[in-house]
């Protein structure tokens, strides 16, 4: 049996990192990396020597992972883009989720493609998961708003809360807003008028 | 009817004809509207530009020309109709490389040939007493900062693959690797010199133009493919970077130029950074051969085939390729000025300081006086 590949994970998130580690571990990928994107980029990666490095398409290392390519003399082991020309679909799909992977010269596209398509996979997840975490964020923040402008409400004009809930509400209908801008609304005007 | 044109750059000072030609209108006014989109890497520039992602791009001159040749691992036919400026960089050292170089020159320091003499002592020292090699960052293997470095180099007799070590460092993280002794210096395009030298981390020993006068910089680049069955929106781009470029050389425009460089810079790069990195114009300085700085104006940005080939030479020198008839061509043929402005006289020619004259028309010959060069010592 071929001995495992070896991983270099290359991203400033450490979090998204911990995600694809955990989804190559899963995968049955035990020698995996993470290089924090650092200065000592080179050093670092003859150090680890991988087989596969992937790197996020944000940090600007990739530029120094270029000359890593067979027209240079510097590094023993040649790497290559995994770049299968035949498949544009799977470049769309890595450029998309803001990743790209290089291998040893040489290496089988075959072995490599799982791993690409886990870490495209891993990247995408996190990026929902990132997306839903800000919705989640948003809506907490616009609840509060709310809150606090039902309260407003109630005191300047003695009502209970669902009155004056259903108050706000009708407004935001009148005026095609949301809910929460018109909260935002009545506490600057309460702040103004203090 | 207006198109829209989505543009890769990389932010630095050189992108600056596309920055005016967005903000003055002049994309607008031929019907294009440029949607800008700052990148982190030249890979992801290329990448992204050969994919699709990206209609046009703000490139490293010998980038497009090494991915039309398929020179590297991706090769995708690119077409060059305007060039966005030429000169820029630098050549920035550690305080600690600096003192070094001051006590072995032998002559006037900002003499590349004074200098890569006392470096050629230093480098020597230190493969003697088996100490980490000198070693010099550029930004990308087909950048002219790296040829520059090579061409500096080759000035004290210094083999630049066998007694230094080049290794590209993205700016970013340059000051940090000067200061960590990561790296002794590198060659970098503005404002990143400049900001080293503020920041305290290096001093700025040659501009790029005491290297090379008039070196071909970064280009606008579009897949060859595309330009086929969109030749409307290609010319009008490339127009409207002609009339940024007459825009951005008018004396009378100079400070609002560096208002607006100064706005789509870093927070780092102050207006008067940009009023040394950018060159004097013509009609104040008198002699365009005294440029020192960016050259954005007219005759800086003339797509000529002979540029082409100059850098092609420059790959084959520095090995990344080997020469033929074939992809010389092919290299020239990259730059198409019938797609750009019209420019009646003929573009900048680059100068080497320490250098044979280049010849279009006879590359091996030039290639042959190159190496003469390093060897005769």
């Amino acid at each position: 049996m071929s001995r495992d590949l070896r991983i270099a994970v290359i991203d400033k998130n450490p979090l998204r990192a911990a995600i694809l580690e955990d989804g190559l571990r899963a995968a049955g990928h035990m020698s995996v990396v993470h290089i924090d994107d650092t200065a000592d980029l080179l050093e670092r990666i003859h150090a680890i020597d991988p087989d596969v490095i992937l790197i996020d398409l944000e940090s600007p290392s990739r530029d120094t992972l270029e000359q890593m390519f067979k027209v240079s003399r510097s590094v023993a082991r040649p790497i290559a883009m995994f770049v299968d020309r035949s498949d544009a679909a799977m470049i769309d799909a890595a450029i998309d989720a803001g990743v790209s992977a290089y291998i040893v010269d040489g290496l089988h596209k075959d072995r490599v493609k799982p791993i690409l398509d886990t870490t495209i996979s891993r990247f995408n997840a996190f990026a929902k998961l990132k997306k839903e975490l800000e919705t989640v964020k948003s809506q907490l923040e616009d609840r509060k708003v709310i809150d606090r402008a039902k309260a407003l409400v109630m005191r300047a004009k003695a009502i209970p809360e669902e009155q004056a809930y259903a108050l706000m509400r009708q407004v935001a209908m009148n005026e095609n807003k949301k809910i929460a801008e018109v909260a935002r609304s009545i506490i600057t005007a309460a702040e103004l008028l203090r | 009817m207006t198109k829209r044109l989505r543009i890769g750059y990389v932010p630095l000072t050189d992108a600056a004809l596309l920055h005016v030609a967005k903000a003055q209108n002049f994309a607008a006014a031929r019907g294009i509207e440029m949607e800008l989109v700052a990148d982190s890497s030249w890979a992801n520039i290329r990448d992204k530009l050969v994919a699709g992602y990206f209609d046009a791009a703000h490139m490293l001159a010998p980038a497009a020309i090494a991915v039309s040749l398929g020179i590297g691992h991706i090769e995708a036919p690119l077409l060059v109709p305007v060039v966005l400026g030429l000169n820029g960089n630098a050549i920035t050292v550690s305080k600690a490389l600096f003192e070094a170089l001051l006590q072995e020159a032998q002559g006037d320091m900002s003499n590349p040939r004074v200098t890569a003499k006392a470096l050629a002592r230093i480098v020597a020292r230190r493969r003697e007493r088996a100490e980490t090699p000198v070693t010099l960052g550029h930004v990308f293997p087909f950048s002219s900062h790296h040829y520059q470095l090579r061409m500096w180099l080759r000035a004290g007799h210094i083999d630049p693959d066998e007694e230094v070590r080049l290794v590209v460092v993205p700016p970013p993280f340059m000051v940090e690797t000067l200061r960590k002794g990561q790296v002794d210096g590198f060659c970098v395009g503005a404002p990143w010199s400049a900001l080293a030298a503020a920041a305290g981390a290096g001093a700025i020993l040659h501009q790029g133009t005491d290297i090379v006068h008039d070196c071909p910089e970064k280009v606008l680049a579009f897949r060859a493919e595309w330009v086929l069955s969109h030749k409307e929106e290609v010319s009008a781009l490339a127009e409207a970077v002609g009339d940024a470029s007459r825009w951005a050389a008018s004396p009378s425009n100079r400070s609002s130029l560096v208002t607006l460089l100064t706005s789509t810079a870093g927070k780092d790069v102050t207006a008067a950074m940009l009023e040394r990195i950018l060159d004097t114009p013509a009609s104040t300085s008198g002699s365009a051969l005294l440029s020192s700085g960016l050259r954005l104006d007219e005759d800086a940005i003339k797509a000529d085939p002979a540029q082409a080939l100059w850098l092609f030479a420059q790959m084959v020198a520095a090995g990344q390729t080997t020469y033929s008839d074939a992809l010389a061509e092919a290299a020239a043929a990259v730059y198409a000025p019938a797609l750009g402005p019209a420019i009646p006289r003929a573009a900048a020619t680059p100068v080497i300081f320490d250098g044979p004259a280049f010849s279009p028309n006879d590359i091996p010959s030039y290639l042959a006086a190159l190496e003469d060069g390093r060897t005769s010592a």
